[in-house]
């Protein structure tokens, strides 16, 4: 990933990026991942924030 | 809509359990939450702040191929608009399926006036174009 060191840019390929998450709707831990969006043609949108116990 | 909202921040996935758990505000969010505990995400996307090891309030659309297609990032203390993003969300989607349109600031909703075929017959035009519909 340390060719988007200085941040992707708009038009890129997002790296094959995989994060662990929990989810509500499941009340469980689970995985975020960028290749399984892509296999299930799914349209994503990352929403970053500072901190839990913050506003967002 | 055919859509996944994930939240990102650097925190682990445990506290974002226990916010979620504690904070009233969060009864009714439905997304999944996650943990970017090494802020390797964060960095890829141009938000990480080495300063405080957190992550700005960035927020990125990206196709079902993959590609990134939207970025806005605001710095701690500014809150995001949900109407803006809503609205770049769906002139993305719009755009997807009608390639040779392009939607202009004013656009909101599908049947808001677009731009067709933006070519060298537009420049100095687009008021015209606009007008027409």
């Amino acid at each position: 990933m340390t060719d988007f060191a200085n941040g992707l840019r708009l038009g890129q390929k997002v790296p094959d990026l995989s994060l662990p998450t929990y989810d509500p709707v499941t009340d469980d831990f689970g995985t975020f991942s960028m290749a399984t969006q892509i296999e299930n043609k799914r349209w994503t949108v990352l929403f970053f924030y500072p901190g839990d116990f913050t506003f967002v | 809509m055919g859509c996944d909202i994930i939240t990102v921040s650097t925190d682990s996935e445990h506290v974002h359990l226990a916010w979620r758990k504690n904070e009233k505000e969060l009864a009714d969010v439905k997304y999944p939450m996650a943990a970017d505990k090494t802020g390797e995400t964060s960095r890829a996307f141009g938000v990480y702040d080495p300063a405080s090891g957190r992550a700005l309030r960035g927020t990125f659309i990206i196709n079902p191929h993959g590609v990134l297609l939207n970025a806005d990032i605001s710095f701690y203390n500014l809150g995001r608009n949900i109407d803006e993003l809503l609205r770049r969300f769906k002139a993305s989607l719009y755009m997807a399926r009608k390639t040779n349109e392009v939607c202009p600031s004013k656009w909101k909703d599908e049947g808001d006036a677009t731009l067709k075929n933006p070519g060298a017959q537009m420049v100095g035009k687009v008021h015209e174009a606009l007008e027409k519909k």
